[in-house]
Formats: structure tokens, sequence, C-alpha cells
């Protein structure tokens, strides 16, 4: 059987995992191609208006993915770190897109409520529903779970290597920051313009002491209150156009920089960002950042 | 002197909860509506892309605080939507502008919420009045019944929303149980007082969506007298006896709103709790188009995160279940022309489309 998994939201939370786990217990997998311009105007045609700009690009990668595959995969993600909660748009995803925007073709999902129970239980409980038998399926999901992990110790020694003082901090959903139509630009250009330059990670298990529900807001949350102005010149926001959590974090987030002393900077990204606009904010903001990154260092 | 508290308003059902306030021994600060004034100064306090709602809320407290009020109160969520941040939000956003007014959390805050720590109120009087509060709802429940019963009928336009303000008025004077529920029982002789057109066959409608929406006149553009004066029966599906029954556990003898009962409804659509009323919308559509209503009208503010990931699986149940959606999202921007505009197109589909309808009966009826 040929699975389907659009390369959006829950692909980016978890790494690797997905491929590897149904690789392993005997699927093909397709993952959907990186997504581009095109994949949001074939979107746009058929999607909500009022979505938020990673709803749509799921949209596209899903119709991207709907004429070769055998089934969908798209799991209903209530929470990815215990005690904590997701978009509330996670929890009619299959729902909505069973609804809407593939309709008729088969949906493979699970619930993913790491308050409830832990990922790898429900792991071996989607192997189940695909007819995979216990010791496999505990075999396969602890090698997606060392995929997943390995994923995270590169990524974590990348970031290592990178670590210069006065670097810049870009935040974000790893569904943002990773994706190819939405971050990609913003970190390339910010290569270009040879900063140093440090994205978040989610993968550490360290827990703020913040009271944000929302699991990815909690990990920033923990990032900035330890934020120091030696080792950080600024911090630079992702925020998607309509994202609703963003629009209440991103606030607070402001405020937490201030009061520490670092520049923050929003960046609002539509489905009509001319890359102009952007690449301009970035260099004004680098600009005046590394100027008086320097006068402090004279 | 008492000290003042400004609450949060839900529409007419804020008349009851000003009512709660006066059991702990402060002044209450109400309105049922926000009004213009504070929809400015909410605007331009607040940042640019969160919701109606939050706006609204914003505006009312500045708005108190300009009138002198101390402290106010704001309900904590649990939920996994916006409306969980609220709080902490308006504080900070407070007291960046230098305001004084003291905001107060209330629901899930343990046994003894820092309200009562701060008033303190003797509990007796306090359960009392909580009681007074709940007949009050009830009240008010049958109030918004009749009022959209009859505003569909009245032959002279206008007539039943005077009673209905003249109703909350009075019922804002009262306050022990029994005489509450004496003005319950008078309610529909009340109400059968106006004159009404027994002929006319009204379209039935149900208003489901986001809660300020649905409650709060000035942010849907005061859509319930909009459609009632076009001669349009509605149902308010969000009803606050029954959200209490669901929140703290009592009856209020809503068995047909109960959270397990509607999701056992919604399941076939829908199988999660999604956040804010979103089940309770797929409910309630799935429910009234069983029950023979002629449309419904789903109203949220702009990117609103639950009632907007919902709306594809609300296009299915419209197309599987035969019943018209109307989908209207609301912003600063939005005005009551645009609303009645795209209200009274879709009423002249419906009213078609029961025509149509009823010939196509007829027809079959005599083959």
């Amino acid at each position: 059987m040929k699975i389907g998994l659009p390369r959006a939201f829950y692909y980016h939370s978890y790494p690797n995992l997905w491929e590897c786990f149904f690789r392993r217990l005997g699927q093909d997998v397709l993952v959907s191609p990186l997504s581009t311009q095109k994949t949001l105007e074939m979107a746009c045609a058929q999607t909500e208006t009022e979505n938020c700009l990673p709803q749509k690009l799921f949209d596209g990668h899903v119709l991207s993915l709907i004429d070769s595959v055998d089934i969908l995969f798209v799991p209903r993600v209530l929470s990815i770190v215990r005690k904590h909660n997701c978009c509330p748009r996670f929890g009619a995803l299959p729902d909505a897109t069973r609804a809407g925007i593939a309709r008729g073709v088969p949906l493979l999902t699970v619930e993913i409520n790491e308050t409830r129970e832990p990922l790898s239980k429900t792991l071996v409980r989607l192997a189940g529903s695909l007819r995979v038998d216990r010791g496999t399926a505990i075999r396969a999901a602890r090698e997606a779970f060392e995929a997943m992990e390995r994923h995270h110790r590169e990524e974590a020694q990348r970031q290592q290597a990178r670590c210069h003082n006065g670097r810049f901090l870009l935040l974000g959903h790893p569904y943002t920051l990773h994706d190819h139509f939405i971050g990609e630009p913003i970190v390339q250009k910010l290569k270009k313009l040879q900063v140093p330059l440090e994205l978040m990670t989610f993968g550490d298990g360290q827990r703020a002491p913040g009271h944000i529900l929302w699991c990815v807001f909690d990990k920033m949350y923990g990032k900035l209150q330890n934020l120091d102005r030696q080792s950080y010149a600024g911090v630079i926001q992702i925020s998607t156009f309509h994202c609703g959590a963003d629009s209440m974090m991103t606030e607070r987030f402001r405020r937490m920089c201030r009061q520490q002393g670092v520049p923050y900077m929003l960046l609002m990204v539509d489905e009509h960002t001319g890359r102009a606009g952007v690449d301009t904010r970035l260099e004004a903001f680098v600009d005046s950042l590394c100027g008086r990154w320097t006068d402090r260092a004279q | 002197m008492t000290e003042r508290l400004a609450i949060p308003n839900l529409g007419n059902y804020t008349v009851a909860l000003a009512a709660m306030v006066h059991g702990m021994g402060a002044e209450p600060w109400w309105s049922t509506y926000t009004s213009d004034h504070a929809m400015a100064l909410g605007i331009a306090a607040a940042p640019e892309s969160v919701c109606l709602p939050f706006k609204a809320h914003l505006g009312h407290f500045l708005e108190a605080d300009d009138a002198g009020v101390e402290n106010a109160l704001m309900v904590n969520s649990i939920g996994a939507c916006r409306l969980n941040y609220y709080r902490g939000m308006l504080e900070d956003t407070l007291r960046d502008m230098g305001r004084k007014i003291r905001i107060f959390g209330l629901g899930f805050d343990g046994f003894k919420p820092p309200v009562f720590r701060y008033f303190d109120p003797p509990l007796i009087p306090l359960l009392r009045t909580v009681f007074v509060g709940l007949e009050k709802i009830k009240t008010i429940d049958t109030i918004e019944r009749k009022t959209a019963y009859t505003r569909a009928r009245e032959v002279n336009t206008g007539e039943t929303t005077l009673l209905m303000e003249q109703c909350l008025r009075e019922l804002s004077g009262i306050d022990t149980r029994e005489a509450v529920r004496r003005f319950h029982r008078e309610i529909d002789k009340r109400f059968e007082a106006v004159e009404t057109d027994s002929r006319r066959e009204p379209l039935r409608i149900g208003l489901i969506g986001e809660v300020s929406l649905l409650r709060d006149r000035q942010l849907n553009q005061n859509l319930e007298q909009i459609l009632g004066h076009q001669g349009i029966e509605i149902k308010n599906f969000f009803v606050l006896g029954g959200e209490i029954g669901n929140n703290f556990g009592i009856s209020m003898g809503y068995r047909k709103n109960t959270a397990k009962y509607l999701a056992a409804v919604a399941k076939p659509y829908l199988e999660s709790e999604v956040g804010g009323h979103a089940r309770d919308s797929v409910a309630h559509t799935i429910t009234c188009a069983r029950r023979g209503f002629d449309a419904m009208v789903h109203v949220c503010p702009t990117g609103c995160m639950p009632e907007v990931s919902i709306r594809p699986i609300l296009r299915r149940i419209s197309e599987d279940m035969d019943i018209p959606i109307l989908h209207l999202s609301f912003d600063e921007h939005t005005c009551a022309l645009g609303v009645t505009t795209r209200v009274e197109a879709f009423l002249d589909i419906l009213q078609n489309r029961r025509q149509k309808g009823a010939r196509r009966a007829g027809g079959r009826g005599k083959g």
C-alpha cells in the first residue's frame, strides 16, 4: 500500500519519524514535494479563504498527493508535549480534510495525544490499524524514534558549530521554519547576509515553567526567558498570515525581548509575499543591529 | 463606597451576571453590548491581527477604566483557542498603557479564586444571589425564545424589540428568587399581547458560531434583529443555561445541550473536540437539518481558529443533508449594511427554495 505523507504540519514536527516508521512496517511512502508558490496556488483555488497560510500549504500538499497514493496519512495531533495542547485546527484536521479537500480519498488517521498516552504507544496502535503485528510495530516504532533522535542530534551539532556570539535567533513553528516556501527564503537571505544564525529547535525535552498551553509556544517562551544579550544580537520571528496563535503570542514575545534588551522583529509572511519586501526588511534589521553590535564590541 | 467591578458583556445574559456580582459585595459595571466608543478604543489599542472579541473586551475595559472602575472580571478558559490567553494579554496591554484597572480571572483558578479572596463575600448571601442569577438566566432564555418567535410574526415592526428591552430592564431591578419566578411566569402573557400575524409561516434559521458574536449585538451588527425584521424566526444556539450546565456539571434542564449529547450527534462528521464551540456548531447543524430548519447562519470573527477550521465540515453537512448555510465572518471593518445585503440575498434564495419545495411536494401529492 502506498501511503501519502503531506510535507506540512506534523511532518515537520516529527522529522524522519513517519517515513522511517511506515517503511519499517513494509509500506510504500510517498512524501509530497517541497512546497512552492505553485503548491499554494493549487490550494488557493479550493481551500477556505480564511485559513492560515500553513493550512493552505497543507491543502496544497494533499492535493498534490491525491492522485498518486492509495491512502493519505492525516493524524489528529492534539498534543505533542505532555499536558500541553496544539492549535485547535489540528483537532479537526482529519475530519475537515475528509469533508473538504480530499473527498473520497481513504484516510489513515490516529489520535496523537501525549497527555493521554506516549507517542510510542500511539504508533503501535496505528500499526494495529494497518494490521501489522505488535512485535514488528514495536521494533518499527523504536527505529523510527532513533531516526528522529538522530535528526535532532545532527541539528543540535550544526547549531553548536554556528554558536557565535551576536547571532540571530529565528523563531517560528517547526512547519514554518522548515518549510520551503515560508522559512527557507528567509534563512537563505540571512545566510547571504553572512550573519550567524540560530534556528529555533524543538527536539530537546526541556520545559519552560511558563503557563502557555500551546506546545510550540511554550518552548519558545522557555528559550526567550533565558536569552542573554551577549549571545543574541536579535530575534526574528516568522509569523504567517491568519495564524491565530501567532497573533496572540508574538505580542508577548515582543514584550519579553524588550524587557531583556534584545531587538525583536516580526516578519509576517502571506501568500502574496513578494521577496523584495522580506529582503528589504531583513537587510535593514541586520544592518542596524550589526552596526550596533560592532559599536558595543569596541 | 463599594468598589466597582466591570464584567465582560454577554448580550442579554449580562443582566443575570450583574446580579451575581452584586452578591460579591461589588457594584457591577456592565452593558449588554459593546459601545461604539469602546470598539474604537479597543481597535486602537489591540495588536492588529487578534480576533474581534478580544478588541471588544479590551475596549470595554478601557471604557470602564475611563469611568473610574477599579476592578474587572474576565473568564479564564482552558480551551485550545485564543480565549485562553485573553486575560494575560488584557493585563499586559492595559499595564503598558498605564491603566490602573485590576483584572481578575474567574474559573479553573482553584477552590477560592482571587476575586473572591479580594472581595471576600459572606457565603450565604453570595449563594443566594448566585441562585437568583441562575433563575434570571432561565428567565432570559425564555425572553430570548419568545422574542425570536414574536419578532418574526409581529405586525408593527420593532414592537417586540421594545418589549424585550422593557422586560430586561425590569428583570435587572428584581432581586429575590421568588419575584424572578413570578416575573418568569408573566412573560408569556406579555409577549402574547404583541399584535402578530398568525397566518405568517416564517422561515426558521439556526444561528451558530462563536459566543461573543452570537451574543454581542455590536459585534454581529445586530444580526438577530436584521433577521427578525425580515420575518425570520431564529434560534440562537448559545444558551447560557446549557453552557453553565456543561462547565459546572449542574443540570439546568437542557438535556439536548450537554457536551456528551452534542459530541454523539457530531461524531459522524467530527470525532474530536476542537475548541471553542466548534463541535457544538457541527452538532447543531445536524440537529437542525433533521428537525427541518430552513437554513443556518454561521457567524465567527475573521480567522477564528476553531470555527474556521470546521467550515469544510459544515459545507459537507450542508450538501449531505440539504440545508443551506450562510457563513459570515466579522472584523472591525464589517458594516451593518453589508451584512444586511448578504442576508437579504440569502433570504431571497431561501424563499425561492421553499416555494419550489412546496410546488414539488404539492405535485407529488397530486400524483
